[in-house]
C-alpha cells in the first residue's frame, strides 16, 4: 500500500460566498511520503489555498483532508501538533518574519514548540548554517536584502525540524545562484528524510527536480503523476497557463526531425546532450570525493572540479579554494564527462547515494558514466 | 534608507547594545534629574561630558543626518528661549540692560542672565544624554525591558509588531514616493496633493493586506499566542542601581559645592558691574 | 546613437557604509535591446533611478540624448516624459482608483489636455490588453493584471526610453512570454527598451547587449557570449550561464565544431542539432477578424498568433488557435519537424518574423515562407 502523506477528498473551498467559482473545486489530491512533489499552476490557480489546507489554516467548505491517513482534527491542540510536523514557507518573506533580529526570528518556532534553550541554540546554529547566514545572526531583519530575508524565512522553517516542508515559490525573486543553492538545500532535506513539496510556475525547475507533479487550473486538479505525460498534452499545458520545459520541448523537436524515440525523456541539459552523443565517442570519468570535516586534495591538477552540498561549500569557502563549478555541479560534471573530459566532484558524504542515482540515470540516455570514488 | 532605519542600524551597531536597557534608562533619567535639581552651572558641564563620552563610546558620535538637523533646531529654539528668559528679568532687581525695542520691554538682570545660561546648558547637556540612550537602544530591546518591569505582555508585543510592520510600511512608502516621481506625481500643487493622498491610500491598503497575510503566516509558524524571547537583554542588576545612585549623589554634591563657581553675568559684564 | 550615458556616477544612500553606485559609466544605445544583469542588491534599481533623475548622483554626470540632465523642475519634467521607469512591484506604483484613472495618472500629471490624456489612455490600454478592465477597481486586479497596469501607466507617457525592472518576475510563464512579445513590438516601433532581470535564459534570448553590475560597479558591457564565456566572472556576479549557451558549448565540444554561431532560442539550437525537410510557414498579416479565416488551410495545420493586437482579436472573435502564446517559436518548431504552419501576425510583426526566419539561416535552417497580406496578396520568400 502506498504511504500517502496527504489525501484530500472532494476538497472544496471558497473565501467568500460571493465568489463566482470556488477557489478549490472538488480536489482529490494524494501526496506521497518521501516523493519529490511539485504543484504547478498559474497565479490564482489555487496552489496556496491548497497548502493552507495541509496545515489546517483553512477548513474545507466541504470534503475532507487527511494527514498520514487520519482526517485533520481542527482542535487547537491538534493543529498545534500538526504544525510542528508541517512547515509552510510563504512566498513573501516579509509576511513570514516577525521578529526584529534574525536569531529571534529563527528561535520563534522552536521556542513556541516548547523546546529548551540549549536545543534551540543548536537549531539556530544549524539552520543558519544550512542557509549560509551565520554571520547575520544578530542582525536586525529589516536591514537584510530580499534574498537574505528569503533565506531567514527558510531557516525559520527548518528550525522546527519539520517532517514535511512546503515551499511556495521558493526561487521567486532570487538571483540564479541563490536559486541553485535553495534547490541544493532542498535535495539535502529530501535525502535526510523530509518530504518537500514545492509550488511553482517555473516549469523548468519543476521538471528537473520533481518525481511527481500535480497541476491545478482555476481551482481544479487537472493532473497528477509523472511530469512527461502531462507535458505531452500540449493543449492541457497551454490551458493551465504554463509552457513546456525547454528540455522537454527540445527533445520533442529533435525527435520530430530525426525520428527515433522520444523516450527516455531527458529532464536536464546533460541528458539531452547524452542522447545526441555520437557513437563511439569516449566519455570522461567523474571522481567523487566525500567531504566531512576538511577539504581533501584531489591530487588531480588540470581537471575541472565542482562542489555539492552545504558542508562542502562552507569548507571550500573557509579554505579559500575556488572550484570551477560552484553551483549545479553534478550537471556540469556530467557535461564534462559527456564531452570526454574527467572531472572531480566534492560532495557532502550523506548525499552520495543521491548523486550516484543521478549519474546512473545517464545510462538510460546511452552512456554509462564511470565513477571513481 | 529612511530615518528610522538609520536610527535602528545605528542602535544595533552600538557598543552599548548589550548593556541592560533598563539600567541605561534609569541612569539617563537619574542624570537628567540631577541635571535639573542642582543650580550649579558646573553640573550641566558634567552631564554634557557624560553624554558626549557615552555617545563617543557607543557610536563614535554618529547620528543620522535628520536627527542631527532636528538637534540643531532644538538647540536653536533653546537659544531663543534662553534669550527670552535673559531679557525678562524681575523688575525688582537691578538691571544690567534695560531698553525698549518697539513694543517690547527688555529688562535683563544679573539673575535672569545667569538663569538663561543655565537653561541653555542644561538643555544641551540633557539632549546629549538622551541621544546616547536613543542611539544605543533598539525598540525591541526597550519592549523587552518593559516586560521586565511587568508591563502587560500585550503592550510589549504590540510594540514589537508595530515596530516591525512600521518599517515595512515605511519601505513601501519610500518605493511609492519614488514611483510617483517616475510618473511626475509632484508636478504642481494639485498633483502633489493628489499623489500624497494616493500614497496614503496605498499605505493603508497594504497595511491591511499585510495584517491579513501576517495572520496566516503566524499560523503557519504555529503561533501560540505569545512571542517567546530567545535572547533576553541583561536585567537591571544591582550594579546598575549602584552606579546610578552613586552618580546621582556625586553629581548632586558636586553641584552643591560648585554652586557659585561660575557667574556668567560677571564673565560677560564683569567690568560694568 | 546614444540615448542615455552616465559618466562615473557614484551614489550612496544616507547612512549606508558602501556606495550603491560606484563610478558607473554606462552607455545605452538607441534601438538596442539592453539588459542589465546582476545579483540581488547589485544596484540595478539605483541605476534606473539615475536614468530618470529620481536620484541625483553624488558624483558624475548623467546625459540623456547627449545633454546633461538638468535637475530643475522643468528639466526633470521633460526628462521623465522621455524616460519612463516601471518598477518591479506593481503595488508600489498604483495611484488611481480605477484602471483608467491609474493609466491617466502620468499624462494628467504632465498637464496634457484631457483629449490627449484620453487618447493616450486608450492606446495604452489596448497595447496591454486591459481594455475590458478599464472601469475595474485597481484593488481587485490579479497580480498579472496589476503588472500590466504598471506598464500601461508608463506607456501612456509615450516615453522614448522604457526602463523595466524585473518585468517578468512573479508572472506566469505564458504571461511572461506575452509581455516580452509586447516589449519586442514596442522596440520595433522605435522605443528603446532597457530591462533588468534575474532570468538569464530570458535575457540571453532577448538582449542585443548586456551590462553587468556587481556591488554597485559596472563590470561588463557588451555581447552576452563574451560575458558567459568566462565562468569565473559569471560566478562572481551571482548569475549562471543560460541553458542555451551551456548546451551549445557542450554540443560543440562534443562534435569538435566551432561554437559560433551562438543559438539563443530553442529553434536556433534545434536547427544546429538536427536537420530534415522543413515545412512552409505562412505569415498572415491580420487587420481584422476576417483575415483570420484559418479554415482555408489544410486540416491539421497548426496555427499560432504573434502580436498583441492579433491575440486580442482572436480571443474576442473566439477563433481557436493552437499556439496562443510564443507563437513564432512554436510555429517554427512545427516547420522544423517538416509540417506546415500558419502564423497570424500583427502587421508590424511581419517584418520581425521575417528577420527572425533569416536569422535561422546561419544555424542551418532555411524555412520557406509565404506572406499573405490583408488585401489577399501573396508573397513568397
Amino acid at each position: 500500500m502506498t504511504d500517502y502523506l496527504f489525501e484530500t477528498e472532494n476538497l472544496t473551498y471558497s473565501y467568500s460566498t460571493r465568489q463566482p467559482r470556488p477557489s478549490l473545486d472538488s480536489v482529490n489530491i494524494r501526496i506521497r511520503r518521501g516523493v519529490r512533489t511539485a504543484i504547478l499552476g498559474a497565479n490564482g490557480a489555487g496552489k496556496s489555498t491548497l497548502f493552507y489546507h495541509f496545515n489546517g489554516i483553512f477548513k474545507p467548505v466541504s470534503g475532507t483532508v487527511k494527514y498520514a491517513g487520519k482526517p485533520l482534527d481542527y482542535s487547537r491542540n491538534a493543529l498545534s501538533e500538526l504544525r510542528n510536523d508541517i512547515s509552510v514557507v510563504v512566498q513573501n518573506p516579509d509576511e513570514q518574519i516577525f521578529s526584529a533580529t534574525v536569531e529571534e526570528d529563527i528561535a520563534f518556532g522552536p521556542m513556541s514548540a516548547g523546546i529548551d534553550k540549549e536545543e534551540t541554540e543548536r537549531r539556530i546554529q544549524d539552520s543558519l548554517f544550512k542557509v549560509g547566514m551565520e554571520e547575520y545572526r544578530s542582525r536586525p531583519t529589516i536591514q537584510l536584502s530580499y534574498g537574505q530575508r528569503k533565506r531567514v524565512a527558510f531557516a525559520g522553517a527548518l528550525a522546527i525540524n519539520p517532517k514535511v516542508l512546503v515551499l511556495d515559490e521558493p526561487t521567486a525573486g532570487l538571483d540564479p545562484q541563490m536559486s541553485q543553492e535553495v534547490i541544493e538545500l532542498v535535495e539535502q532535506l529530501c535525502v535526510s528524510g523530509t518530504t518537500v513539496i514545492i509550488s511553482t510556475h517555473d516549469v523548468d525547475l519543476a521538471y528537473a527536480w520533481a518525481d511527481e507533479i500535480h497541476v491545478l487550473r482555476e481551482g481544479n486538479l487537472i493532473y497528477s503523476g509523472e511530469p512527461e505525460s502531462f507535458f505531452a498534452d500540449y493543449s492541457a499545458v497551454a490551458s493551465a497557463g504554463l509552457v513546456l520545459p525547454h528540455t522537454f520541448s527540445i527533445n520533442n523537436s529533435v525527435q520530430g526531425i530525426c525520428g527515433g524515440r522520444a523516450e527516455p525523456y531527458p529532464r536536464t541539459n546533460s541528458q539531452i546532450l547524452c542522447k545526441m552523443l555520437p557513437e563511439g565517442s569516449r566519455a570522461g570519468k567523474i571522481r567523487m570525493i566525500p567531504v566531512t570535516d576538511s577539504v581533501p586534495d584531489s591530487g588531480d591538477e588540470g581537471i575541472s572540479s565542482g562542489i555539492y552540498g552545504s558542508v562542502t561549500r562552507r569548507l571550500f569557502k573557509l579554505a579559500g579554494r575556488e572550484p570551477d563549478f560552484h553551483f549545479n555541479a553534478i550537471e556540469y560534471c556530467l557535461m564534462e564527462a559527456i564531452g570526454g573530459k574527467d572531472s572531480v566532484l566534492y560532495f557532502d558524504a550523506p548525499l552520495k547515494d543521491r548523486i550516484l542515482e543521478i549519474i546512473g540515470r545517464m545510462e538510460a540516455f546511452g552512456r554509462k558514466i564511470e565513477v571513481v570514488m | 534608507m529612511s530615518e528610522e532605519t538609520q536610527m535602528d542600524t545605528l542602535a544595533y551597531s552600538s557598543r552599548m547594545l548589550s548593556w541592560a536597557p533598563l539600567g541605561k534608562f534609569l541612569f539617563v533619567i537619574a542624570i537628567l534629574i540631577v541635571n535639573i535639581v542642582t543650580s550649579s552651572m558646573m553640573v550641566p558641564f558634567v552631564t554634557l561630558a557624560i553624554g558626549l563620552s557615552m555617545m563617543a563610546s557607543s557610536t563614535n558620535f554618529k547620528i543620522p543626518f535628520f536627527v542631527g538637523l532636528a538637534l540643531a533646531e532644538a538647540i536653536l529654539i533653546l537659544a531663543i528661549g534662553s534669550g527670552m528668559i535673559s531679557i525678562t528679568g524681575d523688575k525688582a532687581d537691578p538691571a544690567i540692560w534695560d531698553t525698549h525695542l518697539l513694543w517690547f520691554d527688555i529688562y535683563m538682570t544679573h539673575e535672569s542672565f545667569n538663569k538663561a545660561w543655565l537653561v541653555m546648558f542644561r538643555g544641551v547637556a540633557g539632549m546629549s544624554v538622551m541621544i546616547s540612550f536613543a542611539t544605543s537602544t533598539p525598540i525591541p530591546h526597550l519592549s523587552q525591558a518593559l516586560k521586565q518591569i511587568h508591563m502587560p505582555r500585550e503592550v510589549s508585543e504590540l510594540i514589537v509588531l508595530i515596530y516591525r510592520y512600521g518599517f515595512l510600511l515605511l519601505e513601501r512608502m519610500d518605493a511609492m514616493w519614488e514611483a510617483a516621481h517616475c510618473r511626475m506625481g509632484f508636478n504642481g500643487f494639485m498633483n502633489t496633493m493628489r499623489t500624497t493622498a494616493s500614497i496614503a491610500v496605498g499605505i493603508f491598503t497594504s497595511s491591511s493586506n499585510l495584517a491579513d497575510k501576517a495572520q496566516i503566516a503566524l499560523d503557519c509558524r504555529n503561533y501560540q499566542g505569545y512571542f517567546p524571547i530567545y535572547n533576553t537583554p541583561p536585567r537591571l542588576g544591582i550594579k546598575w542601581i549602584a552606579v546610578t545612585v552613586i552618580a546621582f549623589v556625586l553629581i548632586y554634591l558636586f553641584g552643591m559645592y560648585t554652586e557659585d563657581w561660575i557667574d556668567m553675568a560677571e564673565l560677560f559684564f564683569g567690568g560694568s558691574l | 546613437m546614444t540615448v542615455i550615458q552616465t559618466e562615473g556616477i557614484t551614489y550612496y544612500y544616507e547612512g549606508a557604509e558602501k556606495p550603491s553606485m560606484d563610478g558607473v559609466s554606462i552607455t545605452i544605445r538607441k534601438g538596442v535591446k539592453t539588459v542589465i544583469l546582476g545579483a540581488n542588491g547589485a544596484g540595478k534599481s539605483t541605476l534606473f533611478y539615475h536614468f530618470n533623475g529620481v536620484v541625483k548622483p553624488k558624483e558624475g554626470v548623467v546625459k540623456v540624448m547627449g545633454e546633461p540632465v538638468s535637475y530643475r523642475r522643468k528639466g526633470l519634467r521633460q526628462l521623465r516624459s522621455r524616460v519612463a521607469v516601471v518598477l518591479q512591484n506593481p503595488d508600489d506604483q498604483i495611484f488611481g482608483q480605477t484602471v483608467e484613472a491609474d493609466v491617466g495618472y502620468g499624462p494628467r500629471n504632465m498637464k496634457l489636455s484631457e483629449e490627449e490624456v484620453k487618447s493616450r489612455v486608450e492606446e495604452a490600454l489596448f497595447q496591454t490588453g486591459l481594455g475590458e478592465l478599464r472601469g475595474k477597481n485597481t484593488m481587485q486586479l490579479s497580480y498579472g493584471q496589476r503588472k500590466r497596469l504598471a506598464l500601461a501607466g508608463a506607456l501612456a507617457m509615450k516615453p522614448e526610453v522604457l526602463v523595466m525592472d524585473e518585468p517578468t518576475a512573479g508572472l506566469d510563464p505564458q504571461m511572461a512570454l506575452e509581455l516580452m512579445e509586447l516589449a519586442e513590438q514596442l522596440h520595433n516601433r522605435g522605443t528603446t527598451i532597457v530591462i533588468s532581470t534575474h532570468d538569464v535564459d530570458l535575457a540571453y534570448a532577448w538582449a542585443d547587449e548586456i551590462h553587468v553590475l556587481k556591488r554597485g560597479k559596472l563590470i561588463y558591457s557588451g555581447s552576452s557570449e563574451d560575458f558567459y564565456r568566462n565562468p569565473a566572472e559569471v560566478h562572481s556576479t551571482g548569475v549562471m550561464q543560460p541553458s542555451m549557451f551551456v548546451m551549445n558549448e557542450n554540443l560543440s565540444a562534443m562534435r569538435g565544431t566551432d561554437p559560433s554561431p551562438y543559438p539563443r532560442t530553442e529553434s536556433q539550437l534545434v536547427s544546429k542539432m538536427a536537420s530534415g525537410p522543413k515545412g512552409r510557414l505562412t505569415l498572415v498579416a491580420v487587420k481584422s477578424a476576417a483575415d483570420c479565416n484559418i479554415e482555408r488551410f489544410a486540416d491539421g495545420t497548426k496555427t499560432g498568433v504573434y502580436g498583441t493586437a492579433v491575440r486580442r482579436l482572436v480571443r474576442d472573435a473566439g477563433i481557436k488557435t493552437d499556439f496562443g502564446f510564443n507563437g513564432f517559436e512554436s510555429c517554427i518548431r512545427e516547420c522544423l519537424a517538416g509540417r506546415d504552419s500558419v502564423l497570424l501576425c500583427d502587421e508590424d510583426c511581419i517584418g520581425l518574423a521575417e528577420s527572425k526566419i533569416r536569422d535561422l539561416l546561419a544555424f542551418g535552417s532555411d524555412i520557406k515562407y509565404t506572406i499573405s497580406g490583408p488585401d489577399g496578396s501573396q508573397r513568397l520568400s
